[in-house]
């Protein structure tokens, strides 16, 4: 299928662009742990706080740098008029916005299954190895969703030439409730490992993905129209 | 295309400010003074007809604006732009005062000024997102596109309401503490209290109504006028060149 | 610049007959476009058809670029019809894109990605075939800087891609933005060996140019616009 062939085609362009310029690779990973540091610095005073909190500072520590990654992923694509030179090619606009996505959203999983140790580490949680595989689920599926409000916002924001700050005004709300399943999820599979419930917020998890990502998909062409 | 209405105030909207401004004051009335104190909630279930009654229009109000938005993109005319974005004001509107009441409710009862209730989470990430429409369509200047971007936020702003509902229910039932309760027990309300409720509805429904029409008013005026200079700027003859 | 204008069609003139001896290429019904408060296009109505090579002039600001761009499809009209091989502009904008194809003044390639990636990808995305990519490479003359990351040419030589990538392309309306500017001498006569090519594949090409003299004798006519009007009558 030809339209998948294009969606890979992008995918693969902003995937080998990013690992070009190792320097916003780098800028992510260390961004994203510094704030897990401090998180950790500033709830560190009580034990079972701290334990508690992990969850929650995972998910800040990746919604702050998924943000700030999602608007520099499309900075190249305005550069040299290049962005405006692809949209007059014959293909689906759905299929650029799905290449985005998925590079975007392999690199904050591969993002979230880095900070997860260090997470785990910092914040003194005991992780069952049974919960592993629920957790991997949870990143994947959260950052996803994440990935889609966050890549469809930045390419209004990119569009539309507003201030980067504009971003996080824009998409927060819808992603709160996203992070929140994230966060419940993560919280339950940790510590007392009830995988149950876990699941049941991973289930909501993938309704939101999944309507989200049917809607964004359906409405791009409108995003990236002068 | 938007055609000229008189100049003149129509006869018809002067009746539906009459009639929402009789709506308000007997909803006030009622729910001010007729209303029997709640066995449970006392005197502070009179803030619940004015809340529920506003959220509920608050709700419909996005839903209003969101498939103008659709139709916009869809057909191009003016009008349906014009009404969304009449339509999202009001939804603002309408949304902080149901925060607003939901805020002087929780004081008193449960002695914060904030609560995570469903509702009030929704309506809130509802108004956050509504402002960030009006933010956007401020950095639009050509009227075509800022339509189309706007009814396709308000979109997204449509899919969200059950989606953050689902989620907010679902945190709450986790979380059983702080619920704000204010239909009483819910469907086993007293008669009298439905009725006055059904009529603060109305009331706002009319005074939702009667907003919007004044505003479409507006809005169709400044769409004609930008219409009309667009036609004197562009050029009268109409000669086709024709390439051999 | 004054023109001779041959006389503009008389109003008996039979439409079908025109009609039947090409199809058009473009046809442009009271386009007008708008910037915000800026009219840039006040109400253009052109036949242009296939096969013809077409100079587009104008000063600076006419509109000569907003008119290349709505062509594309990277504009709307605000309002009029426009059509290209008979497909709507606006309702079948995925269908006049296969049909079209765009040199802007910028290069348009990705500065992280090589010059054969840039049009590797072009290939891709329009369902071509990508056997053509070393040979077009080879005629523009890039072909040592052919693994090189676009952002490390020059302003001549990512103009050179582009029309590496408009050759490629093959589409049947050609809309180039000043071709000619910020390339050398022989960068130009590969301009000119670029229109050549279209002219012998019965191509139709549109250039917005300020370079009367250099597409005097490539160009079957002229049309001109000012401040967003076209003006009367087509030269050649």
């Amino acid at each position: 299928m030809t339209d998948l062939k294009a969606l890979l085609a992008i995918a693969g362009k902003d995937f080998r662009s990013e690992a070009r310029s190792r320097a916003a690779t780098v800028a992510t990973v260390f961004f994203s742990s510094v704030t897990l540091v401090i998180l950790a610095f500033a709830l560190g005073r009580d034990a079972e706080l701290m334990r508690g909190a992990m969850p929650g500072a995972l998910w800040v520590a990746l919604a702050f740098s998924g943000v700030i990654s999602a608007a520099q992923s499309w900075q190249g694509d305005l550069q040299e008029g290049a962005l405006d030179q692809l949209l007059t090619l014959p293909f689906p606009r759905a299929a650029l916005f799905l290449g985005k996505l998925l590079a975007n959203w392999l690199s904050m999983t591969l993002l979230g299954a880095l900070l997860l140790p260090v997470a785990v580490a910092f914040f003194g949680a005991d992780v069952a190895a049974a919960a592993v595989p629920t957790l991997l689920v949870t990143i994947a599926l959260g950052t996803l969703g994440f990935a889609v409000i966050a890549t469809f916002y930045a390419a209004l924001t990119a569009n539309l030439q507003a201030r980067e700050s504009l971003l996080p005004v824009l998409m927060f709300p819808v992603v709160v409730p996203i992070l929140l399943a994230a966060v419940r999820a993560t919280e339950a599979a940790v510590g007392s490992g009830d995988i149950a419930l876990a699941r049941s917020w991973i289930e909501l998890l993938a309704g939101f993905d999944l309507v989200y990502l049917v809607v964004t998909s359906a409405i791009f062409h409108v995003v990236v129209e002068e | 295309m938007t055609h000229a209405p008189s100049e003149r105030r129509p006869a018809w909207l002067n009746v539906l400010a009459a009639l929402a401004v009789l709506g308000l004051a007997a909803g006030a009335w009622t729910g001010l003074v007729t209303s029997p104190p709640d066995v449970n909630q006392g005197e502070l279930i009179r803030i619940m007809y004015a809340h529920v009654s506003v959220a509920w229009i608050s709700f419909l109000a996005t839903g209003v604006a969101a498939i103008a938005g659709m139709i916009f993109l869809w057909r191009g005319a003016r009008l349906a732009d014009v009404v969304s974005v009449a339509a999202a004001e009001a939804a603002l509107l309408f949304g902080a005062l149901t925060i607003i009441g939901g805020m002087t409710y929780s004081r008193p009862t449960l002695n914060t000024f904030w609560t995570w209730d469903a509702k009030l989470t929704l309506t809130a990430l509802m108004v956050a997102l509504l402002v960030g429409v009006f933010v956007v369509r401020g950095l639009i200047d050509d009227p075509q596109r800022r339509g189309r971007v706007s009814a396709v936020i308000l979109i997204v702003v449509l899919a969200s309401l059950p989606l953050n509902y689902l989620a907010a229910e679902w945190f709450r039932t986790l979380h059983p503490a702080k619920a704000i309760d204010l239909t009483g027990g819910g469907v086993t309300m007293d008669p009298i209290m439905l009725q006055i409720l059904l009529l603060n509805v109305v009331a706002a429904a009319l005074i939702f109504g009667w907003l919007m029409a004044e505003r479409i008013r507006i809005g169709l005026r400044e769409a004609r006028a930008l219409e009309a200079r667009e036609a004197r700027e562009r050029d009268r003859e109409d000669e086709v060149v024709r390439v051999r | 610049m004054t023109e001779e204008a041959p006389a503009p069609q008389p109003a008996t003139e039979d439409p079908t007959a025109a009609a039947t001896e090409r199809p058009l290429a473009v046809r442009l019904e009271r386009v007008a476009r708008r910037f915000g408060r800026e009219q840039v296009l006040r109400g253009l109505s052109l036949r242009l058809p296939a096969g013809r090579i077409v100079a587009l002039r104008g000063s600076n600001g006419s509109g000569k670029t907003t008119l290349l761009r709505l062509l594309a499809t990277r504009l709307r009209p605000s309002s009029g019809r426009a059509s290209v091989f008979g497909r709507d502009l606006v309702r079948e904008a995925a269908a006049v894109r296969r049909e079209v194809a765009y040199l802007a003044v910028h290069g348009g390639s990705y500065g992280t990605l090589t010059a054969r990636e840039n049009l590797r990808l072009a290939c891709v995305l329009t369902g071509a075939p990508q056997d053509g990519v070393d040979a077009e490479l080879a005629r523009v003359g890039l072909s040592e800087h052919a693994d090189r990351p676009v952002r490390v040419f020059s302003s001549g030589m990512k103009r050179r891609l582009g029309l590496a990538r408009l050759a490629l392309r093959d589409a049947a309306l050609w809309l180039l933005d000043e071709p000619y500017a910020s390339l050398d001498e022989e960068g130009r006569e590969l301009v000119d060996d670029l229109l050549s090519r279209a002219r012998a594949r019965g191509r139709t090409v549109l250039i917005a140019s300020h370079e009367p003299e250099r597409l005097a004798g490539r160009i079957d006519a002229s049309i001109t616009i000012d401040r967003g009007v076209l003006l009367h009558g087509a030269t050649e």
